[in-house]
């Protein structure tokens, strides 16, 4: 027994070196022309899933390369990429050196988001903003809201974002922009909406923001559009990472609004950990933050968690397991106080006060995710993924001042439960074909989403299964793309509704840039919080609708990328929505609230960007314009108006200046007036945004420091009714690097 | 080149700073509003299953139930009811288009969910602002602007329920 343990000892180890002396390692270091080295620079074997940081030394290692002639490509934001052949010897390593060389303007970035695979940039048929790291940590930003809003076309409404107008302001629910998480949709299994503080935005290396209807590829909730946040690599070595905001809140410009004694702060701390080898590699973070709020009643506290794990059992080979878990308990401070509803010193509306009916009210949510991914790249011209993914939802809003028979707490614990199989095809006849098939599960147990109209809990569940095809074939200089996803949908176990979304397009590349157009159909399902709510607001019952039917529409698209000078980049997209089935919240003819499918729309608009990079890498300037004309159409004996929450006019004005450790910068967001008057409110004032960020940054070696004053010019307005949004907030945020 | 880009960037910065107009303080019936604006005199205890109080315009007085819910604006401004805010006239606001009104009145809610079914036993009238030539009957108001004055009486011991002005409504099959 012993000698048979020894001898499968020595086999195993045997075979344990034949296996290492089947690979290779590759060693070296990147650095820019003049010699400085450079890090964070991501370096990866191609037509493999091998790749790794390099550190602050411009250095990196990776293991387990396959012997033979491999192409090893590093890549670095403002620098154009550079690649190199080297032979990989077997059980040896080989030294590369790479240069790269400043480029006045990003070209071509690789993104993943728009086709379901990696491709440049340029090959996208559909409008595609990118947010980088250095931008996110540049606005020195506590969530990953704060840093897509300021994406070209993008605009958020107390938390609700809106891709080209596509959502409005439905309280958070039915979101119609699908949330992805490195590829998993991680959009609330109950109400439709996103938690934008479920990946710490430390943890985020860059995101997608695509735009126009996805539903093609994405299904449900991709209605206007997806964004991707792609969380950080785990480079190799050990690292790890410390960093520490403090913050003031401005006090209330006028005396008459003013409503305590002392200045509100926030702060917040993360730290994070990682260690990684060829094979094996993980990380750690956690953070809290704590805030005053710039409001009565608008304390908040956040904790966070987030794990990950990688493991590359073979080069071609890579599973990742990541989740993470994020708790926040806060005052609900809203709506703003109206005359007669607080000490209203006589004012029309108080709106750093809140209606005294509200007191005490609180939210506690707790949200998490878990998510296995297994990538493959058996050869050059295949690849497979798969992934399981679990995203779990639980609030409990407290209601002090309600009376019976409402409860005095609402609740809903919700779960979403996804699965899904890819393959991507690779031909050299300039043929990709990618193919898959996805399933999710989502329930609630609600006393709110129950659809007990007597006011009891229960419990709902939606099942939805898909597959899907898209096909791209180089003809020429076009790259010509079709597919279509079909989309299998059922309520409590009840009848399968069936959805296709076919969607095509076509990209041609000039001597300048390149030309794109796509024609795509979209659908959003109506969350289980649209179809079964059931609660009281402003006094009126709010009551499901189990028979809502799916949102539909088609969406069209024409664009321009270009590029005429190294320095001068533009892009411009003239788009086309029109969508029927709209599902809104109406009032019934019994003076009871419901969501009603109301609404045909359509959506017209331009969304253009020029980004100039005058003085090479130092200075950069982005102006983005989006111009929306979002309308509901006659029906019934209602007259074409106005979509409501839909901004007309949306300028977004970008620049930066960086010498050497020094950057300094600045925002500048200005959006129209939404045109409609919010129902609910009529008498309320009406605003446009206009908000000046300003911002500083210093580096030396591994410690940055960022200081923000975020609406530095204390703009004191409202987008969604009886909501105040952030006053002047100074932010010094430190961050230390090992 | 440089330099067309950073004149635009100061021009578009002094700009925002120049129209940094956000909102500012209001008086309940501020310039440029349209509807009806007046304050309200408490008398009586607050019953203890009050709810809220909601201050209404109607275009014509009802003439049936079917009518009641036929009231602008939708939804309806609430009166504050905390003891602080009814021991002396509140003032309120009521945004309307521009038209003639033939009852304004305060609408006192009990507590609970508000159909067309129960209106007659969760709904009371509590105040109306009268005719100042008839105190009996309701007076009219003309809005086009802002219509101001428009003072009335909330006499929480003095209320009447919605069938005290018209028949209950007849069960539908």
């Amino acid at each position: 027994m012993k000698l048979a343990s020894t001898l499968s000892l020595a086999l195993a180890v045997a075979a344990g070196d034949l296996a290492a002396q089947a690979t290779g390692v590759v060693v070296g270091a990147v650095s820019d022309t003049s010699g400085r080295p450079l890090g964070s620079v991501r370096v990866q074997v191609e037509q493999t899933t091998l790749s790794t940081l390099s550190d602050s030394a411009g250095r990196f290692r990776l293991g387990d390369v396959p012997v033979g002639r491999v192409t090893v490509r590093a890549a670095l934001i403002g620098y154009y990429p550079a690649q190199t052949e080297v032979p990989v010897p077997a059980g040896d390593s080989v030294a590369v050196s790479l240069v790269l060389r400043a480029a006045a303007m990003e070209l071509n970035p690789v993104i993943v988001s728009a086709a379901k695979r990696s491709q440049l940039l340029d090959q996208a048929m559909t409008s595609v903003s990118l947010v980088s790291r250095e931008a996110i940590a540049m606005r020195a930003v506590n969530t990953v809201d704060e840093a897509v809003d300021k994406a070209p076309g993008v605009q958020f409404i107390n938390g609700q974002v809106n891709i080209r107008g596509s959502s409005g302001f439905v309280e958070g629910l039915g979101s119609r922009v699908l949330l992805l998480v490195d590829g998993v949709p991680a959009n609330q299994g109950d109400r439709g909406g996103i938690n934008w503080d479920l990946v710490a935005v430390d943890q985020v290396q860059r995101v997608e923001v695509v735009k126009g209807a996805g539903s093609a590829l994405y299904g449900s909730s991709a209605f206007g559009g997806v964004v991707n946040l792609i969380t950080r690599e785990l480079p190799s070595g050990p690292h790890a990472r410390l960093r520490a905001t403090a913050g003031l809140f401005a006090d209330p410009p006028n005396t008459v609004w003013g409503f305590r004694d002392y200045t509100g702060i926030q702060d917040g701390l993360d730290v994070s950990a990682s260690y990684g080898r060829e094979r094996v590699r993980a990380g750690f973070a956690a953070g809290a933050r704590h805030s005053d709020g710039y409001r009565e009643q608008d304390k908040a506290d956040h904790w966070q968690v987030t794990g990950r794990g990688e493991w590359r059992p073979e080069p071609v080979m890579l599973v990742r397991l990541s989740g993470a878990w994020a708790s926040d308990q806060y005052q609900v401070p809203e709506p703003w106080c109206a005359s007669g509803q607080c000490a209203d010193s006589g004012q029309g509306f108080q709106p750093f006060r809140i209606d005294t009916a509200n007191s005490g009210n609180t939210t506690r949510s707790d949200k998490g995710y878990f998510t296995a991914i297994v990538t493959r790249t058996p050869s050059a011209s295949i690849a497979w993924t798969t992934r399981l993914s679990w995203l779990r939802t639980h609030f409990t809003d407290v209601y002090p001042g309600r009376q019976p028979p409402f409860a005095l707490a609402d609740f809903a614990v919700a779960n979403r439960y996804g699965g899904e199989a890819r393959l991507v095809s690779r031909r050299d006849t300039g043929q990709v074909v990618t193919v898959g098939l996805e399933a999710a599960h989502a329930d609630v147990s609600s006393n709110v989403f129950s659809g007990d109209t007597t006011g009891g809990g229960g419990s709902h569940m939606q099942d939805e299964y898909a597959a899907y095809a898209e096909a791209e074939q180089v003809m020429g200089p076009v790259r010509a793309t079709l597919g279509a996803r079909g989309d299998f949908l059922a309520i409590d176990g009840g009848g399968v509704t069936a959805f296709v979304s076919p969607r095509g397009g076509l990209v041609w590349p000039t001597r300048t840039g390149s030309w794109r157009a796509s024609l795509g159909r979209a659908y959003r399902a109506p969350s289980l919080a649209e179809r079964f709510v059931t609660t009281y607001a402003l006094g009126f019952r709010v009551i499901p609708n189990p028979a809502l039917r799916a949102e539909d529409g088609w969406t069209a698209e024409v664009g321009r990328a270009w590029t005429p000078l190294s320095w001068l980049h533009g892009d411009a997209a003239v788009f086309f929505t029109e969508a029927r089935h709209l599902v809104e919240p109406a009032t019934t003819p019994s003076l009871q609230i419901q969501f009603q499918n109301v609404q045909r729309a359509r959506l017209v608009g331009l969304d253009c960007n020029l980004t100039v990079m005058p003085l090479g890498p130092h200075l950069t300037a982005t102006l983005a314009y989006l111009y929306l004309d979002a309308r509901e159409l006659a029906h019934d004996t209602v007259p074409e108006r106005p979509l409501l929450y839909r901004a007309r006019h949306l300028v977004t004005l970008t620049a930066d200046y960086t010498w050497r450790s020094v950057g300094v910068g600045a925002d500048l967001r200005s959006s129209s007036r939404f045109e409609r008057q919010d129902p609910l409110f009529p008498g309320d004032p009406r605003l446009g945004g206009r908000v000046l960020d300003v911002r500083a940054s210093w580096t030396a070696g591994s410690l940055e420091a960022h200081l923000k004053v975020a609406n530095a010019l204390n703009y004191i307005y409202n987008l969604a009714p009886r909501v105040l949004e952030p006053v002047r907030t100074t932010t010094l945020t430190l961050a230390y690097t090992y | 080149m440089p330099r067309i880009f950073r004149g635009l960037w100061c021009l578009l910065t002094v700009g925002a700073a120049a129209c940094n107009e956000g909102l500012t303080p209001q008086t309940v019936c501020p310039a440029g509003f349209q509807g009806i604006c007046g304050s309200v005199t408490f008398r009586g205890a607050l019953p203890e299953s009050t709810d809220v109080v909601y201050i209404v315009a109607y275009a014509t007085f009802p003439q049936s139930q079917s009518d009641l819910f036929n009231f602008q604006p939708l939804p309806p401004p609430t009166l504050g009811l905390d003891s602080a805010s009814r021991t002396k006239p509140q003032a309120y606001a009521l945004p309307l288009p521009s038209g003639t009104y033939h009852w304004v009145l305060a609408a006192w809610k009990k507590q609970g969910a508000l159909s067309q079914q129960n209106a007659d036993s969760l709904l009371r009238e509590a105040g109306f602002y009268k005719n100042p030539a008839d105190t009996t009957q309701p007076g009219v108001v003309v809005v086009s602007g802002a219509a101001t004055g428009v003072d009335f009486v909330v006499d929480f011991t003095n209320m009447h329920p919605v069938s005290y002005y018209f028949p209950p409504l007849v069960a539908h099959p």
